[in-house]
């Protein structure tokens, strides 16, 4: 027997299969040849027919059961046994039809042995459903084999019987002839089927047994269900089904066939991260984190029609995964557990954290004219999101330093592709909507909605370093289109970050501050942490909004809303060339009447606006600026369930807003008839900053109860699903 | 000598990244099921739903071929009587299906994943235990 070099040729194995294919072959040969001659003459000749085909029968089951595959599973990839390797349990635990079942690590396939699969030693190989190894056919019985080796069971037991039996005719009608060939040679026939008729019979009904309660060999005699119940049966008959009319299974240790060549070159398509990834900061109770919301493009379009009903319990448990995922950078858990709302909420989201103005200005867009401000500043306080464009130049690092601030990364595209979608999620569908109309309708001299949209969809929404803040909500950054636009209208391109509610000077005055706050600390009124509070330290400086996404909607919707008002209406008036102050009076105004229409978390929004118009009052010499702010912060103080999300009031739009007064007096009529109009949502403070408005000493009564401790410039609003941000005006 | 192959071809081929494996459900015994559970590690590179519903169509196929159905009584008489030498012609059901499913997850790669840098491994390549997610390095990202 050759020995080759690389496979040990152990004779020794065959043994048995070749005794067994011996004995069988030959006796049934034997048989044939000296008893059925006599048995076809005397009996009929269907008896060599009949033991013909059982025998035929026997022999093509003896052969499956030799020669086919048990159900070998191939080794495993390194690849695919790398973490299980070096750190895996011996023992991992599954649940089948509610019972645990063990499967044990193979050392040699190196994968957990999937249920009921063992490894023959014999073999050297894992198998399915292994029964055991029979040495007959020197083989091992499992899964595709087990139905064949059966058969061939029953088929040999049925032939034993029936060449047993035919012999013994044989044998007795020759007895007087014991010593004669065909004699001898039958009761040879007959000696062999009598000696394996024992032990093939045990074997047999110890397989039907088996059979009929659903168990392999292997299972049976280690007593793996020994007083237990077996997971894998079917019942009596469901099993006797599976053994014997179950399809063919099919082989695992193929030929390595020629798969189709799949080309896969980048750049790849991400779902809803696209190469601009929006990294949107949310302030929070002091955690921070990177997350990277992958949604899908569709799932973002899908809530372009949603948003206005994110789910909120689930947000809520987002917002916790936020928490712990804070580190996660690159997969963001959210992706996977945000759902659908979110997007919208990226959508409609400007940017918060960062200062506008800086943001503006480094990104060399276009700089947000007070009026986008302003409506930047309303819109801020119902909507995190993040500014995608508005604030292209959102320094990831400075927000990163916030340290209540979470960052998010979410697609640009969900942002970018709606611009108009800022004006859909208005929540005032009435009011907000649409913003050249009725802006018109409402000031005749405001801008168009342009700059509002301009603030949101492209700008405030592609917001690259995606910082939520208020901020970038005061100052969204225009998107390039309508930032030239913008540049046309806007005389004050130079301007780093123009608080909607400051005017030019106050910009100028603040870019400093603002540079100064970016770099030290994100946005103002993102970066510095802020806790949850509103205190602002300085005007300009907001609180973190804490983002949360649901909330976000319905005000973000609102806020967007006014911001593009906001922005037509600056547009108009740069075009008019009217002063800064119309325009933020203006822009309050636009901004009121969209957040008197809107809900209550627009009313935040509405105290922005309210904010802008603090300087054009303080310009004035009322206090009634800040009061109405304040007055109108406590209204929109929800509750929000989460507590530690404040959205920073936008705080940066400082007091002193030149403004003439009489102008922001006109204006504020108009606002707080819109606003009256709007918002029966508002309540009291918005009728105090209605009163606000008309420079009505309201809101200073309020205000006063608002703001003792605070800034007066902080309002709060709530935002959807109860957040509350403060905003500083 | 001439070049016959496109630019496209001769450029290599994205390096792998990592691999995700899924595993077998068996939950519900021994039947093959591929979990669906949506592996954080493709969370960026794909929709949830999509790879779910990959996912549930394979196990839908699967689920096909293993049935116990008038298919599979007609092929195992089939066999029986004809001392399983129908096997050397015919195709069994279970063989088709598994030429469905390769052909299923040779259309999914080329129209779904190959397009965002992943690539499906026919399970029956590691003996239906796993399907097997390559995930390709996205050198876009890092020019």
């Amino acid at each position: 027997m050759p020995n080759s070099a690389g496979k040990r040729f152990k004779p020794t194995k065959y043994i048995p299969v070749s005794t067994a294919a011996t004995l069988l072959v030959g006796s049934t040969t034997l048989f044939f040849v000296f008893t059925c001659p006599w048995l076809t003459k005397v009996i009929s000749p269907a008896v060599p027919l009949y033991n013909g085909l059982v025998f035929l029968f026997v022999l093509a089951n003896f052969s499956m059961a030799t020669f086919m595959d048990p159900g070998v599973y191939p080794r495993a990839d390194e690849d695919e046994d790398k973490d299980d390797d070096f750190r895996a349990p011996l023992y991992k635990n599954v649940e089948i039809k509610g019972i645990q079942v063990r499967m044990k690590w193979c050392a040699t396939c190196h994968f957990y042995r999937p249920p009921r699969c063992s490894h023959c030693s014999v073999c050297d190989n894992c198998v399915e459903d292994f029964d055991h190894h029979c040495p007959w056919v020197n083989n091992c019985i499992g899964r595709r084999n087990y139905r064949y080796f059966f058969l061939f069971l029953l088929s040999l037991s049925v032939h034993m019987v029936g060449v047993f039996s035919f012999g013994l005719i044989f044998v007795l009608h020759h007895r007087e002839r014991l010593g004669a060939l065909h004699t001898t040679v039958t009761l040879v026939v007959m000696c062999i089927a009598g000696l394996f008729f024992i032990p093939v019979m045990g074997l047999t009904g110890f397989h039907l047994v088996l059979v009929a309660r659903g168990r392999t060999t292997n299972e049976q005699v280690t007593g793996k269900f020994r007083g237990g119940v077996n997971p894998f049966t079917k019942g009596c008959c469901g099993n006797v089904e599976y053994v014997l009319c179950s399809p063919l299974a099919p082989r695992y240790m193929l030929d390595p066939r020629k798969k189709p060549h799949v080309k896969i070159q980048p750049p790849f398509i991400r779902p809803d991260l696209s190469d601009r990834q929006i990294t949107i900061k949310v302030s929070d109770n002091g955690i921070h984190g990177t997350i990277i919301s992958s949604k899908s493009k569709s799932s973002l379009d899908d809530l372009d029609d949603k948003e206005t009903q994110p789910p909120l319990p689930p947000k809520a448990d987002r917002y916790n995964q936020l928490k712990n995922q804070m580190t996660s950078s690159e997969e963001s858990s959210l992706s996977g557990k945000t759902h659908p709302s979110t997007p919208a909420m990226y959508k409609y989201r400007p940017s918060f954290g960062t200062m506008p103005k800086v943001h503006y200005h480094t990104a060399g867009e276009k700089i947000v004219m007070p009026d986008d401000r302003k409506t930047s500043a309303i819109l801020e306080e119902g909507v995190r999101g993040h500014d995608y464009r508005s604030e292209p130049n959102l320094d990831l690092p400075e927000y990163a330093n916030a340290p209540l601030h979470r960052t998010f990364q979410s697609s640009p595209l969900q942002l970018d592709s709606d611009p108009i979608n800022s004006r859909s999620l208005s929540l005032k569908q009435g009011h907000r909507r649409p913003e050249k109309g009725q802006l018109s309708a409402l000031q005749p001299q405001t801008v168009t909605s342009t700059p509002y949209k301009s603030v949101f969809s492209p700008n405030t929404l592609s917001n690259r370093n995606g910082s939520l803040s208020y901020d970038s909500l005061l100052n969204p950054s225009i998107s390039p289109s309508t930032a030239n636009e913008c540049m046309a209208h806007r005389g004050m391109p130079s301007m780093g970050f123009h608080s909607p509610y400051l005017p030019t000077k106050m910009c100028h005055i603040r870019e400093p501050e603002i540079q100064r706050q970016q770099v030290a600390s994100t946005y103002s009124p993102v970066m510095p942490p802020r806790s949850v509070g509103r205190q602002s330290p300085h005007p300009r400086d907001r609180d973190p909004s804490p983002v949360r996404y649901d909330n976000l909607s319905q005000t973000i919707m609102a806020s967007i809303q006014e911001r593009k008002e906001m922005e037509e209406r600056e547009k108009r008036q740069m075009l008019h060339g009217r002063s800064q102050t119309h325009i933020y009076a203006q822009d309050s105004g636009v901004f009121d009447g969209a957040y008197g229409g809107s809900r209550d978390n627009l009313m935040g929004v509405g105290l922005v606006s309210y904010g802008q118009r603090t300087p054009v009052l303080r310009h004035a010499g009322s206090t009634l600026g800040r009061a109405p702010r304040t007055s109108s912060t406590s209204l929109h103080t929800d509750h929000s369930p989460e507590g530690p999300y404040r959205s920073p009031a936008h705080q940066p739009h400082s007091p002193a807003m030149p403004r003439s007064p009489s102008y922001s007096h006109q204006k504020l009529s108009y606002i707080s008839a819109h606003e009256r109009t709007d918002s029966p949502r508002l309540g009291g403070p918005r009728e105090a900053m209605k009163v606000n408005g008309q420079m009505d000493c309201h809101p200073s009564a309020q205000g006063a109860t608002l703001s003792p401790s605070r800034h007066n410039n902080v309002k709060k609003v709530t935002g959807v699903g109860g957040t509350t941000y403060e905003i500083s005006v | 000598m001439a070049e016959t192959h496109s630019l496209q071809d001769m450029r290599p081929q994205a390096a792998v990244a990592a691999k995700v494996f899924i595993q077998r459900d068996y939950t519900n015994g021994t039947v093959c099921q591929f979990q669906t559970k949506f592996p954080s590690e493709l969370e960026t590179r794909i929709d949830k739903q999509q790879f779910e519903e990959t996912v549930r169509m394979l196990n839908n196929l699967y689920a096909e071929a293993e049935k116990l159905g008038s298919q599979s009584y007609i092929e195992g008489c089939l066999a029986c009587l004809t001392a399983y030498t129908v096997f050397l012609c015919m195709e069994t059901h279970y063989e088709k299906m598994l030429k469905k499913i390769a052909k299923y997850i040779q259309e999914q790669n080329d129209k779904i994943y190959a397009p965002r840098g992943l690539l499906l491994t026919d399970p029956i390549e590691r003996g239906l235990r796993v399907i097997e997610v390559t995930i390709f390095e996205d050198r876009s990202l890092t020019r």
